[in-house]
């Protein structure tokens, strides 16, 4: 069983419809994916209703978080409560590169409570760009001690130890695997902070799920590890997304 | 045939390293044929005896490797001497540049008389690409506009950037110019290897691990899973490393 809890799809920008990863998926023999688009919600009209088809079109093999511009207020809370309640969604994701909003700051606080009050995990792209980084993110972290932050990409080329400093600081930060390319920097975060908080993740199409399995499994971990990192750890975290809004 | 168009040799000041019998090992398990060698930057940061030492490992196994010459432009004549000394000497067949470990700009004025002399020979210069404020692909763009009839190969991918903002850049660079290249390792995002093979020339990328910077067994599977032709693979693997590299002389 292998969930992906990191991949795209889109109709702006990079084109990528849901077939797209749903074929990689397939190559790679994964089960479940969990799907966001590259813009965010409310400035891309559109983009929220987009995921919302392709889950609905394939329910069984993808799951959507929505990609959301926390400077957007009122408007942009009001689309992810659509997004959770009618849609069924089960995360947040935000990219300050994309929103200029530094991950400490109120607008983005706000953001992040609010999907605390369902549970739901908040995934960080978290690289070596500014606005981005471990130490950057971990501020939101500490400002919101009940939230689930998920660092995407886990630091990226040259932060992955600061991911894991972090990690190891705040037992409400998670690693995704995605994208980084060192199979040792996931050995270390299993050693330092324990499966249950390191997700395998692709970021697929554009890096493919199957490289991205394979690096997982060149880290040479545990098999009881492995299979954490592969599916269980994601599924509890899903498991307690509150869609009653009572988290 | 598996042709690794770059691997370091040596125990380097930044805490990574390996020796010539550890990659000789892990290539014989891998199956790779051959191996282009880099020296580390050691810690007593003298480059010139990791060019010895290189050097000598390529002639204990003439069939199995390459070396490249690195030099800190910073060294001003001394450096130029030292292309000199490996070429001539030697016997390295290409100048590796590390603008983020010898702290310099790949198209800085310093750079340029090294290029100079590496013409003169007629060798290709690998460059360790991709960071931001010392090898962006523009400033690799700037410096093989500047030396058109050199080949230049841009380690990781030509950028290092996990949001996939320099992809098309990258592009734009390689489109402009016909001389340089792309090594694998390191890259983000499959998909660009396959869009640069297919759309721009599949002779512009060449498998390269960047071992033990970057893990070996990993960077093959971004060749060996690609959504490629196995003629388009054949080129990545080795044709393309050859043509760059030369065929080392003791293959026979």
């Amino acid at each position: 069983m292998i969930i992906d809890s990191h991949t795209h799809v889109d109709r702006v920008g990079w084109y990528d419809p849901p077939e797209t990863i749903i074929r990689l998926m397939d190559e790679a023999g994964i089960d479940t994916s969990i799907i966001m688009t590259y813009g965010e919600a409310p400035d891309v009209e559109g983009s929220i209703e987009y995921i919302a088809e392709a889950v609905n079109k394939y329910p069984d093999r993808l799951i959507g978080y929505a990609r959301m511009h926390p400077g957007r207020g009122l408007t942009a809370h009001r689309l992810f409560e659509k997004a959770m309640e009618e849609y069924g969604f089960k995360g947040l994701k935000l990219h300050p590169v994309g929103n200029l909003c530094h991950p400490a700051e109120p607008e983005t606080l706000d953001m992040i409570q609010l999907a605390t009050r369902y549970n739901a995990p908040v995934l960080f792209h978290c690289g070596d760009e500014e606005l981005t980084l471990p130490l950057q993110v971990a501020q939101a972290a500490e400002a919101c001690p009940n939230a689930t932050i998920i660092l995407g990409h886990m630091g990226g080329y040259f932060h992955w130890k600061d991911a894991i400093r972090v990690a190891d600081r705040y037992p409400n930060i998670a690693l995704d695997t995605s994208a980084l390319p060192y199979p040792r920097a996931i050995k270390e975060a299993v050693g330092r902070i324990g499966s249950a908080r390191v997700l395998y993740a692709s970021d697929g199409p554009g890096c493919d799920p199957r490289i991205e399995v394979h690096k997982v499994r060149l880290a040479g971990l545990a098999l009881e590890d492995e299979d954490a990192v592969f599916h269980r750890s994601i599924q509890a975290i899903l498991d307690r997304v509150s869609v009653g809004g009572d988290g | 045939m598996i042709v690794d168009a770059h691997v370091f040799l040596g125990s380097c000041l930044f805490g990574y390293g390996q020796s010539i019998d550890e990659i000789l090992s892990r290539m014989n398990r891998l199956g790779i044929d051959r191996a282009v060698l880099a020296p580390v930057k050691p810690r007593d940061y003298h480059l010139g005896p990791m060019n010895d030492l290189v050097a000598e490992c390529v002639a204990r196994h003439p069939a199995r490797f390459m070396g490249l010459c690195r030099v800190d432009p910073w060294q001003g004549r001394a450096a130029i001497a030292e292309v000199r000394r490996g070429f001539e000497e030697l016997g390295h067949c290409g100048l590796y540049l590390d603008p983020w470990e010898e702290n310099f700009q790949a198209n800085d004025d310093i750079v340029v008389p090294l290029l100079e002399e590496t013409r003169r020979y007629g060798r290709p210069v690998v460059v360790n690409a991709g960071h931001v404020r010392v090898s962006h692909p523009t400033q690799i763009w700037d410096l093989a506009r500047r030396f058109p009839d050199v080949s230049l190969v841009a380690c990781n991918g030509g950028q290092i950037n996990i949001c996939g903002m320099l992809l098309s850049e990258t592009r734009r660079m390689l489109e402009a110019c016909p001389n340089v290249s792309i090594e694998t390792a390191g890259t983000y995002r499959e998909d660009f290897l396959e869009e640069i093979i297919t759309e721009v020339g599949e002779e512009r990328v060449l498998f390269a691990s960047g071992s033990p910077v970057y893990d070996q067994e990993f960077e093959m599977a971004r060749v060996r899973l690609a959504h490629l032709t196995e003629s388009q693979k054949a080129q990545v693997w080795s044709a393309n490393a050859l043509s760059v590299f030369g065929v080392p002389t003791g293959t026979g």
